[in-house]
């Protein structure tokens, strides 16, 4: 199941990731060749925000991001699992309240007071899903992570 | 009243990182608990919600991924190996030569790719082998690869002079790359200085010098590599082209130098796009929680305080300077360089603009401070890097660390109290 997830989004951040560059590029090209093109600043931003957020649960599931991990690490292996279960579950709790209810409230807030972004007239809500969606699974991960019998490594 | 608020903060910042919650979530739950103070938790988790995705929906924050992509790319593209080549051709022949080398070429590397810990892997990997072949004490070598690393971060093209911009509050970045350089280039010289007098005292050798056409040939080599920062410097100083334009122009550079060296093919873009996300997110994570505590404290009027208690102690310039780089060298140990220039820029600043320091100049005394708590446990990533590629233990490099912080010190207050090391070249070009 966490194989499955890893892959697959890890071929979405590729995806996302590779169209941002060519996104860019194209805006450095149009502007050489005096050509217009519009959307390409406004792409960018929104491309930003799903990569930083779907790739920071990625990061989480990797077990990636930086922590300070000296205290957890001088105790015994049994006091560690205890310490990843509290790290776990207080990382679950932010993504369960700040990205999945409050994301889920900024993108009913912005659908119903109907925020469109300015060149492509995309309802903005439906690109703050990407909050929601990482949150969801952010949680998952740290359910996964919680389990780790050998949290701290070495 | 603010007392309060900035209590709970503290205390539930440093209680969730002590226990080892990652540092970006500790930023945005601490941020959350203290707005818990004054609003009710449903408004409270909302905003912090939309200050983070606002906070990433940013046309500038785009240039972080590409440099880092640029960098990823330039590590896999034998491009590390011709720095180092053609820094050998410039500095190998003093006494201890090879610890110059390592500097130099740290520095040319950090500048292009614009990451200390790309730098201190690439450049290290490469260096403490041949270090210790010559007979170089293999903790003092990374102790040198360690320091000079942190050098990209002042010599542009810069990330983290981007997140300064954007956390100043529109600093020009065109300005800002500008001034990075001869404090820069001020502490690659600091650091020779001591790594000089090492060599000096061990009687470690010069390398082997090369003959003239074979010098040329390695400068030519190094060439193509160092003509990227002609186009990405000189397209965002001539107003060419926007930080994110040149740094996606950078992608495209280093791509089609590393096809031609043949050092990758297109079978490794995936991979090399989806290390890059990985590395991308764990700063934009980083960037889109400080934001969320940026905000939070302005709301609760932590930044007023702050300034009003640092301008009560004494509103001499160069005393408030002295206080802030103090404040900044204590909490550059505990926490990693971004949420630090994204959360005390907005508290800082207006102190010292008041007292009329250049928001530019602000930045790269930031930046310089914050470059020594990398090379310091518990948080400095590039002491971790540094000390992995060098296979030596952490408390093995304290020592040689010594010096050379002494030597970033002397460099930092030089930076600080003479302006014009950091807006002589700005000025030059009028921005």
């Amino acid at each position: 199941m966490k194989e499955k997830i890893d892959s697959l989004l890890g071929k979405t951040l590729t995806v996302i990731m590779g169209l941002m560059v060519l996104n860019v590029l194209l805006q450095v090209f149009a502007r050489f060749l005096r050509i217009q093109v519009d959307f390409t600043e406004e792409v960018a931003g929104f491309l930003l925000i799903w990569v930083g957020l779907l790739g920071a649960s990625y990061a989480t599931g990797k077990g990636m991001h930086l922590a300070i991990d000296l205290l957890p690490r001088s105790k015994s292996i049994e006091a560690q699992k205890r310490f990843n279960v509290v790290i776990n579950t207080i990382v679950l709790l932010f993504a369960l309240s700040v990205m999945v209810i409050g994301g889920f409230r900024l993108v009913y807030i912005t659908l119903s007071l109907n925020q469109l972004s300015p060149v492509l007239e995309i309802p903005k809500g439906y690109i703050y899903l990407v909050l929601p969606l990482s949150g969801f699974l952010i949680m998952y991960y740290s359910i996964v992570n919680m389990k780790n019998e050998n949290p701290f490594g070495e | 009243m603010e007392i309060f608020e900035i209590l709970v903060l503290v205390v539930s910042f440093v209680v969730l990182l002590t226990i080892g919650v990652p540092i970006a979530y500790s930023i945005g739950i601490s941020a959350v608990i203290t707005m818990l103070v004054s609003i009710y938790p449903v408004p409270a988790v909302t905003t912090i919600a939309q200050r983070m995705a606002t906070g990433l929906e940013s046309f500038t924050l785009l240039a972080i991924p590409f440099f880092i992509l640029a960098g990823q790319l330039m590590n896999r593209g034998g491009i590390a190996s011709r720095l180092i080549d053609f820094a050998k051709v410039m500095v190998g022949m003093l006494p201890g030569g090879l610890a110059f080398v390592n500097i130099v070429a740290c520095m040319l590397f950090g500048a292009i790719s614009g990451s200390a810990v790309a730098a201190a892997s690439a450049i290290g990997g490469f260096m403490n082998s041949r270090m210790e072949k010559e007979g170089y004490d293999k903790s003092f070598s990374a102790a040198v690869n360690i320091t000079s690393s942190t050098t990209g971060m002042i010599i542009p093209p810069s990330n983290i002079l981007i997140v300064y911009s954007l956390a100043s509050g529109g600093a020009s970045i065109g300005a800002l790359f500008l001034a990075g350089y001869l404090p820069g280039i001020l502490v690659g010289l600091m650091l020779m200085v001591v790594a000089g007098v090492f060599a000096y005292r061990n009687k470690y050798p010069t390398s082997e010098s090369a003959s003239i056409s074979e010098g040329f040939r390695k400068m030519l080599n190094a060439l193509p590599s160092l003509f990227l920062l002609v186009v990405v410097i000189g397209g965002i100083v001539a107003g060419y082209f926007t930080a994110t334009e040149a740094s996606a122009i950078a992608v495209l550079y280093t791509f089609i130098l590393a096809l031609l060296y043949k050092e990758i093919s297109f079978k490794d873009v995936p991979s090399i796009l989806l290390d890059t996300v990985s590395t991308t997110s764990i700063v934009l994570l980083l960037i889109a929680t400080s934001i969320g505590m940026s905000w939070v404290m302005s709301y609760e009027n932590i930044p007023q305080a702050v300034s009003e208690a640092l301008l009560s102690v004494s509103d001499n310039k160069i005393i408030v300077l002295l206080l802030i780089n103090v404040i900044l060298l204590i909490v550059g140990i505990f926490m990693d360089m971004t949420p630090a220039v994204l959360i005390f820029t907005p508290i800082f600043l207006p102190v010292v603009t008041e007292l009329g320091v250049h928001p530019v100049h602000f930045g790269i005394i930031m930046v310089l401070n914050l470059s020594i708590g990398l090379c310091t446990p518990p948080v400095g990533s590039v002491l971790f890097v540094g000390c992995s590629v060098a296979n030596v233990k952490i408390e093995k490099v304290i020592k040689p660390l010594i010096p050379l912080f002494i030597a970033m010190i002397v460099a930092l207050i030089l930076v600080t109290y003479i302006p014009e090391i950091s807006l002589w070249l700005p000025a030059i070009f009028d921005l």
